[in-house]
């Protein structure tokens, strides 16, 4: 009977993986294009002038880096998953991350047995929200394609540190009635950014400040629109499975 | 077990629960891995534009 949860939690991040795609399609990918014009201006640029101090740092660090360091690789590393085109892979990106975010939900209303419901939904999705995007936004911003950024692992590690940090603190914040319970939620909650994030040593960008500024925002709204889709729909799931258990 | 309602077999037992919780959270964690995190250029390019648009750590 346990493959119930599964099957609603997956159902629901499918689905919100659909909404995703769209909202993605219409307020994020534009803006990455429009970056990734700049961006190949630049690795030009690089090339023809090694000899200044900030782009050979940029070309060693490159070296360094076994992941490709812009999309219009694509075919000199092996190409996509299933030789899919570039919305198709996304698309099929949006589902996986759904249905994945959806089983870190589920495990988490079971962990802490706070229900979700179709009325809880929306704050379990701002919960969400917060600990996926929103607080680790505030160390590493989302990033446009071609922006300067600190080692790749580097930020990985500190990445994933304030997610799980964050989720600890929300529920000592939000999830228990008792003082200490809350004043820890807080210190843990802060401390990721105290410890402070990654950050590049070189911070020129051949991509405009108002692109990077549009996508950040448009990151931000279209995540946030994603899990309170995500939050309503696995709430109303469970409330399916507990009219029918 | 006849007299469970629909909420306290919702609920039925800590273990069947902690079962579930552990299990998603590990299936959910690996999903995550694989589309937002994995450092393999097949993956990050199929995934490119969607790891952007989630912030997640890039190139």
């Amino acid at each position: 009977m346990m493959v119930r949860f599964f099957l609603a939690a997956i159902v629901a991040g499918l689905i919100a993986g659909v909404f995703m795609s769209v909202a993605q399609e219409i307020k994020v990918t534009p803006l990455i294009l429009h970056a990734e014009e700049f961006e190949n201006v630049g690795e030009g640029d690089v090339e023809q002038s090694l000899s200044t101090r900030g782009s050979s740092i940029l070309a060693l660090a490159g070296l360094l880096n076994p992941v490709t360091t812009a999309y219009a690789h694509e075919g000199d590393d092996g190409g996509t998953l299933f030789g899919l085109g570039r919305l198709s892979g996304t698309i099929l990106a949006n589902l996986v991350v759904g249905a994945g975010f959806a089983l870190l939900l589920l495990g988490v209303v079971m962990l802490t047995g706070i229900p979700i419901t179709a009325k809880t939904g929306v704050l379990w999705g701002a919960a969400g929200w917060l600990t996926f995007q929103f607080l680790p936004a505030l160390g590493l911003p989302p990033e446009l394609p071609g922006f300067p950024a600190a080692e790749l692992a580097d930020r990985q590690v500190w990445w994933v540190a304030t997610v799980i940090l964050s989720a600890v603190g929300l529920y000592l914040l939000i999830g228990r009635p008792e003082t200490w319970s809350k004043i820890a939620g807080v210190i843990v909650l802060a401390s990721p950014h105290l410890y402070g994030a990654p950050q590049p040593e070189i911070i020129t960008s051949d991509v405009p400040a108002l692109l990077a500024a549009e996508f950040a925002v448009a990151a931000l709204a279209t995540t946030a629109f994603f899990w309170v889709v995500l939050g309503l729909l696995m709430g109303a799931a469970m409330d399916r499975l507990d009219e029918h258990a | 077990m006849a007299t469970k309602t629909a909420k306290s077999e919702i609920a039925s037992g800590f273990g069947q629960r902690i079962t579930v919780a552990v299990t998603a959270l590990i299936l959910g964690a690996f999903f995550i891995f694989g589309a937002g995190l994995a450092n393999s250029a097949v993956l990050h390019d199929t995934a490119h534009d969607a790891r952007h648009a989630y912030g997640f750590p890039c190139h």
